[in-house]
């Protein structure tokens, strides 16, 4: 769990209602003070609080060197200030995750579990079938509909070919 | 009537219904149209690499996406308030049926030349014949003349029901107290299926309506009559 002093920081900083999980939980309890609880997200990406708050001696040095020309920052250097201002880089920040495992899984559980409660129904519950859904009563049914002529425009009887007895190709 | 997993409307016998299947194709390209833009509208949303969400001030798509729904629905209007006004057209019908509605079957009035009265029960599954429908099959149809403009006089005696019947693009609700008129000129002979369409208890789904249309000269020799 996390010490006393994180959970201070946790409950003092509240998070933003945009800003949803505070960075330490988000990285499961990795970093915690001197660094703030800003997580951003895709639609917020960079928050205005910078990520470390609270600088050793080595980083306001870096900080101060920032005040000048750009150019005579290393790379490492231009690196180590971007980590200081932000929590992830946009890479990071969009990385996929397995979550759709997850779900998908608990989809399939849940429709093959209504699928054994239907099976059971069908056992135990339905009544019997009626009479007229026996394949013998369809085609007589299907016979009498092709004499009525039912839908001649477009439809049923449309497609049967009355000279040849069989249905259109 | 619809044959088994049918989706679309049933062929016209009626020109009324004729009109009504043009219009149906109508509204529902208009639905696709806008279906179709919406759907597109949500993948690009939700597939963009943009992300900014603080856009506001469009003012020109905002004109646009009010006049042009406003557009498309004048013009579902006019086809519709057109066939509206066309069912209520003089038609001077030559024949008088009324039809009252009962928990659960029908009672038809033929009392223009004598006096026909007759009730019409769903045929029960037991006293089907091989062929016969279920569900939809009566004892006694309702005997009409083609190609003759007829006034039905609907009403109920107990409950709400609804006459009903999709191929002619008639439904007409049977209210206790009140006259109900539909008017409506069949093209094809056969014989056309309906069901109720207001709920009015337990076996509301078991009073259903058959019209047999056959050829005038055939209605006129009297078959109906000799019950």
């Amino acid at each position: 769990m996390l010490p006393r002093a994180a959970w201070s920081l946790v409950l003092r900083k509240g998070g933003g209602g945009r800003r949803g999980m505070h960075s330490s939980e988000a990285r499961g309890g990795g970093k915690m003070s001197p660094y703030t609880n800003c997580y951003a997200q895709r639609y917020y990406p960079m928050p205005e609080e910078p990520f470390c708050t609270e600088l050793n001696a080595e980083e306001q040095a870096l900080k101060e060197k920032e005040k000048g020309s750009w150019t005579q920052l290393t790379h490492a250097e231009k690196v180590a200030l971007y980590r200081l201002q932000f929590n992830e880089t946009f890479a990071e920040m969009n990385r996929r995750s397995n979550e759709w495992k997850t779900v998908m899984g608990c989809v399939f559980f849940f429709i093959g579990f209504a699928a054994l409660v239907i099976w059971w129904q069908r056992v135990y519950v339905f009544p019997p079938k009626p009479i007229t859904l026996t394949d013998e009563r369809k085609a007589q049914q299907l016979q009498r509909m092709l004499d009525m002529k039912v839908n001649p425009v477009q439809g049923l009887a449309s497609r049967w070919d009355y000279e040849k007895k069989q249905w259109k190709k | 009537m619809a044959h088994a997993a049918q989706v679309g409307l049933q062929d016209a016998t009626s020109p009324i219904m004729e009109e009504l299947i043009t219009f149906h194709d109508h509204a529902l390209m208009i639905i696709f149209l806008i279906c179709f833009l919406v759907l597109y509208a949500l993948f690009l949303t939700l597939t963009t690499k943009l992300t900014n969400t603080n856009i506001s001030d469009a003012q020109e798509m905002e004109t646009i996406w009010t006049i042009l729904p406003a557009i498309i629905l004048v013009l579902i209007a006019l086809p519709s308030l057109r066939i509206l006004y066309m069912t209520d057209e003089v038609n001077d019908p030559s024949l008088t049926i009324k039809s009252i509605g009962h928990q659960w079957y029908w009672t038809y009035e033929y009392t223009d030349y004598g006096g026909l009265i007759f009730n019409s029960y769903m045929l029960p599954p037991l006293f089907l014949e091989p062929g016969d429908l279920r569900l939809l099959d009566v004892d006694n149809r309702v005997v009409l003349p083609i190609e003759t403009p007829i006034r039905m006089m609907i009403t109920s005696q107990d409950v709400l029901h609804s006459w009903a019947v999709p191929t002619l693009g008639l439904k007409t609700d049977a209210i206790p107290g009140r006259l109900n008129q539909t008017t409506f000129t069949a093209t094809r002979p056969g014989v056309y299926y309906g069901q109720c369409s207001e709920i009015c208890g337990a076996n509301h789904s078991f009073m259903p309506i058959v019209l047999e249309l056959i050829p005038l000269k055939i209605f006129e020799m009297g078959p109906v009559f000799t019950l």
